[in-house]
């Protein structure tokens, strides 16, 4: 199936990405052509499977173990406050659904 | 008598740990042999010198005490851009971690460690390990040093094309769905991807979760399955690590396949290979066969499936995972008075266009209205491969097919094509889907001298019988890694 640039638009959308009408463009094209290619899915026949992969998934031990020190995390944080906190701009207003 | 450079790990080990040769020392001639090749091949994203030579001097300390620094005592590796070293960047060749360090260390490159391995640096590699060229890093391109106008493969370019080019006999990758295998046959080296939950996770950068596999690249069979009993085994970091105990991949890999009951799938068409290929792919099958093994036709029809399941499956999950990538814990933020802004801001300047590319795709395919007809349906083709190959596998111990539909493509040759670049990764993903181990072995080269190379998929956990299968088709073949560096001005660096 095709998809149209207001469908990429969407997607784009809920990804969190923006493109110039440039790219834009291009995306509908390239995305337009994966999917028609991934659309071969439709016309084969699958089946329910069994386990999920070749090593089943075990569960933690629901037991506290130490996590990174908050120093080392905010280390690699644009922006910090007081040792503590990250910092981020005003929460209200801007996006398309903000 | 080989330089120190051209030395298997298996023997830097063994003469550093017997006072033969000292870590200094092995550490200088890597150093100097990468002075050499890098400006060719631009296989490093960073080079760690000094840190190198400072450990090199730990090491041999070590050894004039009297401790053994351990399998890998002396060896200089690379690492993919992509695995954790607590206090060294890590970019996965994107801008949008820039500036990231790495505040801990991932387990299999802990083990490396505890071996006594010097780390020499951090290669290149596609951006966020999504794409088959090593054209999608942010901040270079790799050369494939059989044919620097060729891609070296990906996403594990850098350091296929580093353990090619004798920089260093080992390095650690990553493989989701063939980025060890693809750029180990494009750069004629052996590459080993894991049965799924052999290796431990912790600490590589998640693409898709549910095939991301660390495994090694190396010159020979021996040396990538040393490496491999290195690093596998149980991690109380990575829940989805498999508790059985690691294994010694070496012990037996040289105990010969006769009677080995080698599967080729008849699915695969030779019409679509060129010559070069078509003969190598045959001419691997009866090396197979002289060395002992019983040949036997399998079917997966579900193979020509496999781009279209995994291209919906990895890149749903890549979605999933890149989602936090959003300028507010870690990495580039960019300039925005508003969150939402700054979500998309970063996001959108800091990712390159394949990455978007594929995080547009798994939002597409996750979306209402169409996750049934994409996600459901490929996890519904997924079950029926799963069936298909556990049908091949008992009627065969292991199953072969080319790693590669081809050997090395030109650089910018696939660049503006995604579909196209897509197909490259046609016979590694079932493995990746399915979670099984699968090695690429070289088998010869083309009319150009570029590598070909053949995959041997096993059973999970069935790491051995794979090896011992590479093991003994090397052997036929005889494949020597001396990559002729065409295309350099002047004398070749070999």
């Amino acid at each position: 199936m095709a998809l149209t640039p207001e469908e990429v638009r969407k997607i784009a959308s809920l990804a969190r990405l923006r493109f110039t009408p440039e790219q834009e463009s291009v995306f509908v094209h390239q995305l337009g052509r994966i999917v028609d290619y991934i659309d071969q899915l439709q016309s084969f026949a699958g089946e329910e499977s069994g386990a999920d992969a070749a090593a089943p998934v075990r569960e933690a031990a629901d037991v506290a173990r130490p996590c990174l020190p908050r120093d080392l995390f905010l280390a690699n944080a644009p922006a910090a406050a007081r040792g503590e906190f990250l910092v981020v701009p005003e929460v209200k207003g801007g996006g398309e659904d903000g | 008598m080989a330089e120190i450079w051209e030395l298997s790990v298996e023997e830097v080990a063994r003469r550093v740990r017997s006072g033969d040769l000292s870590a200094a020392e092995v550490t200088e001639a890597a150093l100097a042999r990468t002075a050499r090749v890098e400006p060719l091949i631009a296989a490093y994203l960073e080079i760690y010198a000094d840190a190198a030579r400072l450990r090199a001097a730990e090491i041999d300390r070590r050894l004039a005490a009297g401790e053994d620094p351990g399998l890998l005592a002396g060896v200089p590796v690379a690492l993919k851009d992509n695995l954790s070293l607590a206090g060294s960047p890590l970019t996965c060749a994107s801008k949008i971690l820039s500036g990231y360090v790495a505040p801990y260390t991932a387990t299999a490159v802990e083990r490396v460690l505890d071996a006594g391995a010097v780390i020499l640096g951090r290669a290149n590699m596609d951006e966020f390990a999504m794409g088959s060229s090593c054209e999608g890093s942010a901040y270079q391109v790799t050369r494939n040093p059989w044919d620097l106008g060729m891609v070296p493969g990906g996403s594990s370019g850098g350091p296929a094309a580093a353990v090619a080019a004798g920089s260093v006999p080992l390095a650690f990758g990553s493989d989701t769905g063939g980025s060890i295998r693809q750029p180990a046959a494009l750069c004629g080296v052996v590459g080993i991807k894991p049965t799924w939950g052999r290796v431990s996770r912790y600490g590589l950068v998640a693409f898709a979760s549910s095939t991301d596999q660390v495994g090694p690249l190396a010159r020979s069979v021996r040396d990538a399955a040393l490496a491999l009993s290195v690093i596998a085994g149980p991690d109380a970091n990575d829940a989805t690590c498999s508790e059985r105990p690691a294994e010694d991949y070496l012990a037996r890999v040289e105990e010969g396949i006769g009677g080995l009951r080698v599967g080729f799938i008849r699915e695969i068409d030779v019409a679509g290979f060129d010559a070069a290929s078509a003969r190598d792919w045959r001419a691997a099958i009866d090396h197979l066969a002289r060395a002992g093994a019983e040949i036997v036709e399998v079917s997966v029809p579900s193979l020509e499936a496999a781009i279209a399941v995994y291209y919906v499956i990895a890149t749903c999950e890549a979605s999933a995972n890149l989602a936090r990538f959003d300028g507010v814990r870690y990495g580039r933020r960019a300039a925005a008075d508003n969150l939402a802004d700054l979500y998309v801001d970063s996001r959108s300047e800091g990712f390159g266009a394949e990455v978007k590319r594929r995080i547009m795709l798994g939002t597409f395919a996750l979306s209402s209205g169409y996750y049934e007809a994409y996600y459901g349906r490929a996890r519904s083709v997924l079950g029926r491969m799963r069936r298909e190959l556990d049908t091949a596998f008992v009627q065969a111990d292991v199953v072969v097919t080319p790693t590669a539909p081809g050997a090395a493509f030109g650089i910018g040759e696939k660049v503006d094509d995604p579909l196209a670049m897509y197909l490259s990764d046609i016979f590694t993903t079932p493995a990746s889907l399915v979670g099984l181990p699968a090695v690429a072995v070289p088998t010869g080269a083309d009319d150009r001298g570029l590598p070909l190379s053949l995959q041997i998929m096993g059973r999970p956990f069935a790491e051995a019988t794979v090896l011992r299968a590479a093991w003994a088709l090397e052997r036929v073949v005889a494949w020597r890694c001396a990559p002729s560096f065409r295309g350099a001005r002047g004398a070749e660096a070999g």
